[in-house]
């Protein structure tokens, strides 16, 4: 048990590094992308190369990943200072997130099926 | 008093989860249903939100490696993905691109702000990925998140929905579609609707949020 918890701080503090380093990259030669994303790319990068074993931070990621919600509650939270904004544009911002929505899931879904599709009948 | 918010944030981001797990269905989502729990408590306590930021602070402190461990899921369902990679591509860069375009016409027909404009361009992908796109191009990265949490919650509660209204039926293009446009909120969903929908929407919503941070800096002055 206490072995497990030694192991999961340990990859948590390996993925925490990895991030820092990206934080650090971002800012130094001021790349125009998120530290995430430079994250994300070059832990893909690692496993794809075979550089570093998927297993090594396995447990850490899936911890971190599975209570991803939690770390966004504290953020919107601040909400709570929008109050007014949202009281007197609730109908345009719900339109915008509702129509755009809806476009973004036919186009994504469509394309998707029908590109599938075609290429079922060419089999 | 930090220690308190802290303690009642973990204390509603429990109750939530339980909550979620007695009734699941989308309007449970913990993060919708904790962040009530919680401003509800700030405001009858007639806390302001200035309070609580250093409490935020040290919450928020592993929301970046959490953010970059997503690249393990999306290794692991590489596979899924490879198997249709033209399909998937084509359908994820033109949905994400409607999907952007659609929201910053729809609020500037609104006669929304510059900043309003840019926060919404963002709202399809991740919460920290959006948080940082947002700021390059001019938004504010509280609104963004606002935004991001209402698409997620939208598609989470309506996508399945819309989806079968359209008749798409296919589980890859419906996991493919709801992790577009609704992030990780509509990907908890997804998983329950089956393996496939949940890893194809994983995958589309860390490749969304990459294409969407790469191409906004120069799509959104065009729009």
């Amino acid at each position: 048990m206490k072995k497990e918890w030694i192991m999961l701080i340990g990859q948590i503090t390996c993925l925490t590094a990895v991030y820092q380093l990206s934080v650090f990259l971002v800012s130094f030669f001021h790349l125009p992308v998120p530290a995430t994303v430079l994250g994300m790319a070059m832990l893909l990068f690692l496993f794809s190369k075979g550089l570093v074993q998927i297993r090594f931070v396995e447990k850490g990621a899936l911890f971190l990943t599975k209570h991803l919600g939690f770390f966004f509650i504290p953020i919107a939270v601040s909400l709570m200072s929008y109050g007014k904004l949202f009281q007197s544009n609730g109908l345009a911002f719900t339109v915008m997130i509702a129509g755009s929505s809806l476009i973004g899931l036919a186009v994504t879904a469509g394309i998707s099926d029908c590109l599938s599709q075609k290429r079922r009948f060419r089999k | 008093m930090t220690a308190f918010f802290v303690a009642a944030t973990i204390g509603a981001y429990f109750l939530s989860r339980m909550l979620a797990r007695r009734f699941p269905i989308p309007l449970t989502t913990p993060v919708l249903t904790s962040t009530v729990l919680l401003i509800a408590l700030l405001s009858t306590a007639n806390i302001p939100y200035r309070d609580y930021i250093p409490a935020k602070e040290i919450m928020t402190f592993l929301l970046g490696p959490a953010t970059v461990s997503l690249a393990v899921p999306l290794y692991q369902n590489w596979n899924v993905l490879k198997e249709r990679f033209f399909p998937a591509v084509a359908g994820l860069v033109v949905g994400t691109l409607s999907t952007i375009a659609s929201a910053v016409w729809i609020a500037s027909a609104f006669g929304l702000s510059e900043t309003i404009q840019a926060s919404a361009a963002v709202k399809a992908i991740t919460t920290p990925v959006a948080m940082e796109a947002a700021v390059i191009v001019g938004g504010d990265p509280a609104i963004a998140v606002a935004f991001v949490i209402m698409a997620g919650i939208f598609g989470a509660v309506f996508g399945p929905f819309v989806l079968t209204l359209f008749k798409i039926t296919d589980p890859f293009s419906r996991g493919l579609s709801i992790g577009t446009v609704s992030h990780g909120i509509g990907t908890s969903q997804a998983v329950l609707e089956g393996p496939i929908q949940g890893a194809v929407s994983s995958a589309a919503m860390g490749l969304s949020a990459i294409f969407t941070s790469l191409v906004l800096p120069w799509l959104f002055p065009i729009l």
